[in-house]
């Protein structure tokens, strides 16, 4: 092994990339959520991973438990996480912005520990993926794997070996295109007028007649939504859902998206979370005359001295307006 | 006041502990529609914590305000200022990264726009409503000097134009009763000027209610029907400006002596 060396060869990899695309496109649908309450709304989701394993989570026991079809479990699986959302918000989005972030942060751990310890529900810490009954074996993704399966079917006529991922690939990255244009529309409208006002003056939009607190649990559901899309992928992703996948880490990287992208930019957490995983990932193939433990450690720093870097030189983030930062909340007034 | 115009607002009995302190401590006053009171008192004397248990701000313990018959302390805020009293605060509030325009047109009542559920099924009268507000935004920023700042962020006002942003757009949002807590402070003395004229010309051409907090005495003799004096949380006196003037109980609220 040279001293320092760094193979390009994984850039020129198909399988490189589409797994990279897939983190970054499960991301950025986590991170669209994560803009609408942060960027447009002002109230600080720390729970975003909870959404995410809520989602998967309802999904996943509707086939295995329920003997739903996968087909009608999404749908079902999406009310589930957004009545859970408006559970969550109801109480808690009365508090001041920072408190609302720490019991968001806890509802997350305890979404995720409850999913540990309700081993008949969940599976506990085996995580859950099949269910065998003598010889016959169900797993929630089955439906989704002859999907799949076909769509690959029609890439074998000029294709001699497809990338197996590319049929989850192109799902996750419509969603997000869908989410991404959704959300800019609604933003242009006299709703998302109301939120940006609520982000700048809550007190000042609430004198003017504005239902601020159903604004905010609107907010919160449709981000609680994209949450559980993304909480899908993820489990048809790995193959299986397991507590350790849903950790509040999710909901940091998500931030670092936010970040990276910039406030208040719905593209730029798209081009935010190919970034970060491209860094993250990228980073892999950095040889360095040390071990391979300290080498994971290095790729979390590089990622950090990064994101320092941009809050020095580039605050608002490679999208975000700069005014809009300097004048809004925690700006002068 | 026509003689069918009664009352608008009716304060009975407002009482606001916070802890051992009664910041209001059974204030109580009615106001005819039409009219400009001026709402004075020495420092603490809770003119502010009245403003705020009347619009919803604050929740009271005791009491009772009707607008125009119906009891309103208890709603919340943005249901209070629906129903047509809207307050203003000391400290301006603009909405600082929003353009001076989306400012305007946050505050317009009945933008069916806001509900995710007409956005979808009756977009047309969406866009309708939208261009109706934009221009009586646009109507009300021309009045106030305001209309070549549309497109500034508010952030970037002088706080005298804060001042007349948060006084214009109070008035989208269509208020029967305006309560303005000292919309004078911090701007020099023509906007000043211009203020009150806006808001005398808005009492005699739409019959709009004024009560607004002051301390400069030239201005509340001069420009109020009526002065509602405070003092330790009670309403000590409630008259013309030049009678109020006289009160002994006024003068020594003033002056701090003891009577």
């Amino acid at each position: 092994m040279p001293p320092l060396g760094f193979t390009l060869q994984a850039f020129t990899n198909l399988g490189f990339w589409s797994g990279v695309l897939v983190v970054a496109g499960i991301y950025a649908v986590v991170a669209l959520g994560l803009q609408l309450n942060v960027g447009y709304t002002g109230i600080l989701n720390f729970g975003q991973a909870a959404f995410m394993a809520v989602g998967g989570y309802s999904m996943a026991i509707l086939v295995l438990e329920g003997g739903l079809s996968f087909w009608l479990a999404l749908p079902a699986a999406v009310l589930i996480t957004m009545a859970f959302g408006v559970l969550v918000g109801l109480p808690s989005l009365r508090l001041r912005a920072d408190y609302f972030a720490i019991v968001t942060l806890a509802m997350a751990e305890v979404v995720r520990l409850a999913a540990q310890n309700a081993r008949d529900l969940t599976g506990g810490t085996k995580g859950l993926y099949c269910e065998f009954e003598g010889v016959n074996q169900t797993c929630f993704d089955d439906s989704w794997k002859s999907v799949s399966g076909w769509i690959l079917d029609r890439f074998e006529s000029f294709w001699s070996d497809p990338e197996p991922l590319l049929p989850l690939l192109i799902v996750i990255w419509a969603t997000v295109a869908l989410g991404l244009v959704v959300l800019r529309r609604l933003q242009g409208t006299p709703w998302g007028r109301v939120l940006r006002a609520i982000r700048e003056d809550e007190d000042a939009a609430r004198a003017l007649g504005k239902n601020t607190v159903l604004h905010k649990l609107q907010s919160l559901a449709i981000s609680a939504v994209l949450g559980a899309f993304a909480g899908f992928f993820l489990a048809l992703f790995l193959a299986t859902i397991h507590p350790d996948d849903y950790q509040p880490i999710v909901t940091f990287f998500a931030f670092g998206v936010l970040v990276l992208g910039g406030l208040a930019s719905y593209s730029g957490v798209v081009v935010g979370a190919i970034l970060l995983w491209t860094l993250l990932e990228g980073t892999r193939f950095v040889e360095l005359p040390i071990s391979e433990e300290k080498t994971a450690a290095l790729r979390f720093a590089i990622v950090g001295a990064v994101l320092i870097g941009l809050m020095a030189f580039r605050p608002q983030g490679l999208f975000g307006k700069r005014e809009e930062m300097v004048l809004g909340r925690g700006g002068p007034r | 006041m026509s003689a069918g115009g009664g009352t608008l607002l009716e304060v009975d009995g407002v009482v606001k502990r916070f802890g051992g302190v009664r910041a209001v401590d059974g204030a109580g006053f009615a106001l005819s529609p039409g009219t400009v009171t001026a709402l004075i008192g020495p420092n603490g004397a809770g003119k502010t914590t009245l403003f705020d248990t009347l619009t919803g701000f604050q929740r009271a313990d005791r009491g009772s305000a009707r607008l125009a018959g119906e009891e309103v302390l208890h709603l919340p805020a943005y249901a209070i200022a629906r129903r047509g009293m809207v307050r203003t605060f000391q400290i301006t509030r603009a909405l600082a990264a929003m353009p001076v325009i989306d400012n305007m047109m946050l505050a317009a009542a009945d933008q069916p726009g806001e509900r995710l559920h007409d956005l979808l099924l009756r977009p047309g009268t969406v866009r309708r409503r939208e261009r109706e507000v934009r221009e009586r935004a646009g109507e009300l920023l021309d009045t106030f000097d305001l209309a070549r700042l549309a497109d500034d962020y508010a952030g970037t006002l002088s706080g005298g134009q804060r001042k007349l942003l948060e006084l214009a757009r109070a008035l989208m949002a269509r208020p029967r009763l305006l309560l303005l807590d000292e919309p004078m402070a911090g701007i020099n003395p023509t906007l000043g000027r211009r203020l009150l004229e806006h808001m005398q010309r808005l009492r005699r051409g739409e019959g709009m209610t004024f009560l607004f907090v002051e301390h400069d005495m030239e201005v509340v003799m001069n420009h109020s029907d009526r002065v509602i004096v405070m003092a330790e949380g009670r309403v000590i006196a409630d008259g013309e400006p030049a009678l109020v003037r006289e009160e002994p109980a006024v003068i020594d609220a003033y002056l701090g002596s003891t009577a």
